[in-house]
């Protein structure tokens, strides 16, 4: 097997950083999935999509747009009407859903190259986000398990809160490295830890 | 202790001092001063010189609506000009220096201005600069030719050239109810809203929040005022759905109930904490928003009305309530209104004496009358001020009798003795928030105060903003609009604190200026008078705005926060109609000055937003000069030490050509094309047909607009019967997926196709040269490459050093060529056995100059060509215009003037001097640099061409095919290029693909 | 100026792109009248008051939204998936002269 480059190999610098006086405001750090995979479903065909989701993943995803939940190795949430982001740390995800999801239902696209997965964690994790995106990251606007489509000028971003103070951004991989920067720059005045 | 500073009392801290340079003299001051407070309390009155005339100038306010004292701070190097002094807190090091004086603030040549008043009038640069009718001055040159003399004796403070350092942020934020404004009113509505379980963000400009709370002297709830708004600032800090923002200016409201803020987070620090911004502005997007944004005091505008120790009495009163500093022993007050007489009590028991209050009223209520009585001195009721005397400090003013009904002076000027004047005009409401999000603001009569607008967004507003002065009516209405911004009809607050305060009414007489001989200043900042007002009336000016324009009166730093109603009372009277018929000007963002580094925040200094490639990093290990293509970083060169870029990719070129050459087209745009409606959908979009294209073969295609002109080209793959891979130009990646999705949602939505952006999910490797086939054979597995198992534009998936990979056979070089295309993760594994495998074939990096020379070349075209006026048929790509099929562009393309003979079309140019040629250049038929004309087309791409030996271009010319073989010139004004060229076929090289198909 | 997008929510002015006038049908793929042709690809209406508008959800679900806007108050009244909203019939793209 061929290991994969991370695209912040330069730029990631482990231990803490910032102003720490007050504690590690945030953790950063590259979760690095094997598979990250879209699907989607044709108008009228989201429901089977779900169902094939469910029976992969063991994902059974709330409906509404944004709907998600994460479990230990799997996460995901709907980015778009009938479509979804799926990612899983272990590789194949794509190879198995081609065989669960026929053209008549919708396609799937692998983007496990494509997408550079962060996550970002810790009691000031919605303050930093808010430096980023004109989203409203509070846990009665954006629920545990939930997912956005978003944007950071030319940097789009798919976000899921994975947790009450934790959050998965999905960034395209040519734009990671500069949204890393920018990440830890915007978490410097809290302190963070990268690991 | 300093001359001025009181015993005890206000909001400072006298256990420690403060230490600051003013114009380089040291100062000290306590922890809750301003810069103006700490320099009033060590006995200094002259802060700054004025814009036009360089008149000494004091401190008039205690706030935002400053406009006299400005100053110059200086940290780290970084200048920052026209602070106020009023809004700048100390901090142990600041060092400020004071504005527009030369060569002293105490001594200043230009203060002779003021002598020739009379000619300095309104529109006097207007006036005087016009240049003769001839010669080498005339008309605007010669404004030109003394504009820079008068910018330099006339101004503000002087910016710096040094680059600033400093961090800036932006942040998003979203609330139920914004409060803007944290006196009793804001503050009552913030704890409401609290109460209520709402999200709460609460702003104020100031540091210490609690508006006049903190100096008014009142008894809120059996309690000093400050003590209970300190209480109250408490309770909401420790509430976790309350944000306090202190130091905020709330500066715009825009659609959306999105408003925009300035918090200056470290400006009051000598070293802003590690990471910490200086500015942060915040986009707040709030369901309500409360106004309580309080009222302004109106300076009177009288003969000498500028000179220092003359203050507004609400400034005087917060001066020594707030920050325990008496702006003078000896004070006249001079008032249209009640307000004042609170102010002179509290200044009488901060210690000060009253020499005087003048009351233009000749008939004051019986509180006011108490009031002046308590605090001795002369009352003079039914006076004015006429002049003040002394030089950059007062030392006296003059009365005289005055009929406020017809504005008429009476009786012998008579001289008082004083070294402060206080001044109350009556109170403005701030309405500039509700006039950026409202219609026309309305005129009270009895207040003499333009009253907020009725809203065209969600806000409610409370106290002194609403024109209700009275800390009683802030506190109710405050609470009251709570309730009505989070959605609670009824109160949801048993009682309202009471307040014990004197029944003083700020409704004022209706007199704004007192006509006596001298300059009154209506806008201290810019220097206009009352005579200037009148001037512009004289010569014509009857509209507000067109006044505004020529006195520039409210168009300084302070637009007009104490200036506006003034001048257009003035005005009106001048028009001899009422206020509210010659109107008001709307106000606009900003409120108050923004930093420009706020604005830019996230993207200033480092943080530009940069696409790499997945083998990015082995460009600049190996001496790749990198260059940007739009947000996308390639190689442009991969440079020997000594060499030339021209050396470097001549070099690089012609290895691709002899042996093989590598580039990185990661950048190209990738899109996945999927669904059962695919091909159908690429035969729509493309001109030429895609759904005859066998599985693992790709194909050239070309896209139009839909009227007609050439969008973009690039290869198509098809990987499965339902799923293709589009690539794009580098450049127009995001324009055409935009493009495709239009068509999609839009035009076509009974298609089933989906489309998503693959651009980043691959790292494409182009290896192309005579040696290509061979590197390839030598390190992939899996399959086969040799001419039967990879025909040209077919598609093979096989392995490199373990990785999958996904090999087009496709030229751009015009050689034998393949594109290896491997997850992006696995891109630099890839290259770099690719790298290894072709060493010992000589195999080069080459980087866009080099693709650039192959390119034109073979003249294939790119986004230089397809430059969004092109047709196909301009760039010889007729043969790809289906006629079998519509297509997006294909009704539109056969317009006349897209068929027309004369349109410019793709040629190539051969350099006849041998000296290099420039992109943009024009083509001529006559060689004649000296008045070139008649172009007939321009260059779009050069290069010196290996293959050739020569200097070589395309270009973009009429006529097209019919002039090849003739001669022109290049025409290139600008850079001084001229010269023989011949116009040759675009394909210089190769023009039967020999090498590409092998 | 916030649109809300029929999935993501109510979202800021910067996730959005302008996509071009709503009031527009695409003649038939095959036709040849160019006068329709020229009036889908050139004509526009210029209303005051509200007005159909494209807009693309491009930092966002980038789907095309159809954005009842009023041009004068910037007052965003309806917003529905253009996808839906498609083949809605108009004949407000022929500026035939006088109010639309």
């Amino acid at each position: 097997m061929v290991d994969v480059l991370s695209p912040l190999k330069p730029v990631w610098k482990p231990g803490t950083h910032g102003n720490t006086a007050n504690g590690i405001g945030v953790v950063l750090t590259e979760t690095q999935p094997g598979s990250i995979v879209q699907l989607a479903a044709w108008q009228g065909q989201e429901k089977k999509l779900l169902a094939a989701i469910k029976a992969v993943s063991a994902l059974a995803l709330p409906d509404g747009a944004g709907g998600g939940k994460s479990g230990d190795s799997k996460a995901a949430f709907g980015i778009a009407p009938g479509k979804f982001l799926i990612v899983d740390q272990n590789e194949g995800l794509a190879a198995i859903f081609s065989g669960a999801v026929t053209s008549e239902v919708g396609t799937v696209t692998d983007l496990s190259h494509g997408r550079t997965a962060l996550r970002i964690s810790g009691p000031k994790a919605e303050w930093v986000l808010a430096k980023f995106f004109a989203v409203d990251f509070a846990l009665p606007a954006f629920p545990v398990g939930s997912g956005i489509a978003t944007l950071h000028h030319d940097i789009f971003a798919h976000i899921q809160r994975t947790g009450a103070e934790q959050f998965d951004l999905y960034v395209f991989r040519s734009f990671a490295r500069s949204f890393w920067t920018m990440l830890c720059h915007a978490s410097e005045e809290v302190g963070y830890e990268v690991s | 202790m300093s001359p001025r500073r009181t015993d005890s009392g206000g909001r400072i801290d006298r256990q420690r001092s403060i230490r600051f340079t003013f114009d380089g003299k040291p100062f000290t001051g306590y922890p809750g001063d301003t810069l103006a407070s700490a320099l009033l309390a060590s006995g200094v009155s002259l802060f700054g010189r004025s814009f036009k005339y360089h008149r000494p100038r004091g401190v008039m306010t205690a706030g935002v609506d400053e406009p006299n004292a400005l100053v110059t701070v200086l940290k780290g190097g970084v200048r920052e000009p026209n602070i106020p002094a009023t809004l700048l807190e100390i901090y142990d090091g600041l060092t400020v220096v004071s504005q527009n004086h030369f060569p002293s603030l105490g001594f200043d040549i230009g203060a002779t201005n003021q002598l020739g008043g009379k000619l300095l009038g309104a529109g006097f640069y207007y006036k005087t600069f016009i240049g003769p009718v001839i010669g080498p001055l005339k008309g605007t040159r010669f404004w030109m030719f003394c504009e820079y003399f008068i910018r330099r004796a006339a101004g503000l403070g002087r910016a710096g050239n040094e680059k600033d350092t400093a961090r800036y942020e932006r942040i998003n934020a979203f609330c139920d109810v914004l409060v803007v404004g944290s006196g009793p009113a804001g503050l009552m509505a913030a704890k409401t809203a609290a109460e209520s379980g709402k999200r709460v963000v609460f702003a104020d400009l100031e540091p210490r929040l609690g508006g006049s709370a903190n100096w008014s002297g009142e008894t809120i709830d059996g309690m000093p005022a400050a003590d209970w708004a300190e209480a109250a600032v408490t309770e909401l800090r420790q509430n976790a759905n309350v944000r306090l923002l202190p130091r905020t200016t709330v500066w715009g409201y825009y659609d959306g109930n999105t408003l925009a803020a300035l918090e200056r987070v470290a400006d009051h620090k000598p070293n802003p904490g590690k990471g910490e911004p200086r500015h942060r502005y915040w986009t707040i997007r709030a369901e309500a928003v409360v106004l309580a944004t309080g009222a302004f005091e109106r300076p009177l505008v009288f003969p000498g009305n500028d000179r220092p120790g003359v203050m507004l009495a609400s400034a005087a009163e917060r001066y020594a309530a707030e920050f325990g500093v008496l702006p003078g022993r000896k004070v006249v007050v001079f008032t249209n209104n009640d307000s004042a007489y609170a102010t002179a009590a509290a200044l009488k028991k901060a210690g000060a004496g009253i020499a005087a209050i003048v009351d233009v009223r000749r008939e004051v209520s019986e509180a006011a009358h108490a009031a002046a009585l308590s605090v001795g001195g002369e009352f003079l009721a039914g006076h004015a001020v006429v002049a003040t005397e002394g030089g950059a400090k007062l030392s006296g003013i003059k009365v005289q009798i005055f009929d406020a009904a017809t504005g008429a002076l009476s009786g012998e000027p008579r001289s008082i003795e004083a070294d402060c004047l206080i001044v109350s005009g009556g109170w403005s409401p701030v309405i500039h928030l509700a006039s950026q999000a409202g219609i026309n603001p309305q005129w009270d009569d009895a207040r003499q105060a333009f009253l907020p607008p009725q809203p065209t967004q969600n806000w409610v507003g409370a106290g002194a903003f609403n024109g209700s002065f009275s800390t009683e009516e802030a506190l109710a209405e405050g609470h009251a609009a709570a309730c009505q911004a989070a959605g609670t009809v009824d109160g949801l607050i048993e009682a309202l604190p009471e307040v014990e305060t004197p029944a003083l009414r700020s409704h004022p007489a209706p007199v704004f200026e007192i006509k006596a001989k001298g300059k009154a200043f209506v806008d201290f900042q810019h220097d206009v008078t009352a005579d200037d007002v009148r001037l512009a009336y004289r010569e014509g000016f009857v509209s507000v705005e067109h006044l505004k324009r020529y006195t520039t009166l409210g168009m300084a730093t302070d637009q007009g926060k104490t200036s506006n109603v003034p001048g257009l009372a003035i005005m009106a009277e001048a028009l001899g109609k009422p206020i509210p018929d010659v109107g008001t000007t709307r106000f606009r963002p900003p409120f108050s000055a923004v930093s420009l580094g706020s604005l830019a925040a996230e993207r200033y200094g480092d943080l530009k937003p940069e696409r790499l490639t997945p083998m990015h990093d082995w460009h600049i290990e190996h001496n790749a000069t990198m260059y940007p293509v739009g947000l996308w970083f390639r190689p442009m060169i991969y440079g020997d030490p000594g060499e030339t870029v021209e050396q470097a990719y001549v070099r690089e070129a012609k290895a691709t050509r002899e042996t093989a050459g590598i580039v990185d087209v990661s950048t190209l745009g990738k899109i996945a094309v999927q669904g059962p409606d695919a091909a159908e959908f690429l035969d729509r979009v493309y001109t030429n047909v895609f759904s005859t294209l066998a599985i693992g073969k790709a194909r050239y295609g070309l896209m139009l607009r839909e009227d007609g002109l050439a969008m973009d080209d690039g290869t198509t793959w098809r990987l499965g019967q339902n799923d293709f891979l589009m690539t794009t130009t580098t450049a127009n990646a995001g324009k055409v997926m935009q493009h495709l999705e239009y068509l999609l949602d839009v035009i076509w939505p009974d298609l089933k196709v989906q489309l998503t952006s693959v651009t980043d999910q691959w790292a494409g490797a182009a290896i192309g040269g005579p040696k290509a086939r061979e590197i390839l054979a030598s390190c992939v597995t899996g399959t086969a490459v040799d001419n039967e198992a990879l025909q040209f534009m077919g598609i093979v998936h096989g392995e490199i050093a373990g990785a999958p990979v996904m090999i087009c056979r496709l030229s751009f070089s015009g050689e034998m060529a393949f594109e290896v295309y491997s997850g992006a993760c696995h891109g630099c594994h890839v290259w770099k056995a690719l790298m290894q495998a072709g060493k010992p074939f000589g195999l080069v990096p080459y980087g866009l100059e080099a693709l650039g020379t192959l390119r034109i070349e073979k003249g294939h075209v790119t986004g230089a060509e397809i430059d969004g006026r092109t047709t196909g048929r301009d760039l010889h790509l007729d043969w790809m215009l289906s006629k079998k099929k519509p297509f997006i562009g294909s009704a539109m393309m056969d317009r006349e003037g897209l068929m027309a003979e004369d349109r410019i079309k793709l040629v190539g140019v051969i350099s006849l001097d041998n000296r290099p040629l420039n992109g943009g250049a024009h083509i001529v038929e006559e060689n004649n640099p000296d008045e070139p004309r008649n172009s007939i087309g321009h260059i779009t791409a050069v290069c010196y061409s290996p293959a050739l030996g020569k200097y070589i271009g395309l270009a973009l010319v009429k006529g097209g095919k019919s002039r090849h073989g003739s001669r022109a010139f290049v025409a290139d004004p600008l850079r001084k290029r001229f010269g023989p060229v011949e116009i040759v076929s675009h394909h210089f090289f190769d023009p039967e693909g020999k090498r590409m198909h092998g | 100026m916030l649109i809300s997008c029929p999935y993501c929510g109510p979202r800021d002015l910067s996730e959005f792109t302008y996509q071009g006038d709503g009031n527009r049908t695409r003649p038939d793929p095959a036709s040849t009248d160019q006068q329709a042709w020229n009036a889908y690809v050139y004509d526009r209406v210029n209303t005051a008051g509200d007005h159909h508008e494209i807009w693309q959800h491009s930092g966002g679900c980038r789907a095309h939204l159809m954005v009842t806007r009023n041009t004068l108050t910037h007052k965003v009244s309806a917003v529905a998936f253009a996808r839906d909203a498609g083949h809605r019939k108009s004949d407000r793209h022929r500026m035939s002269g006088g109010a639309a």
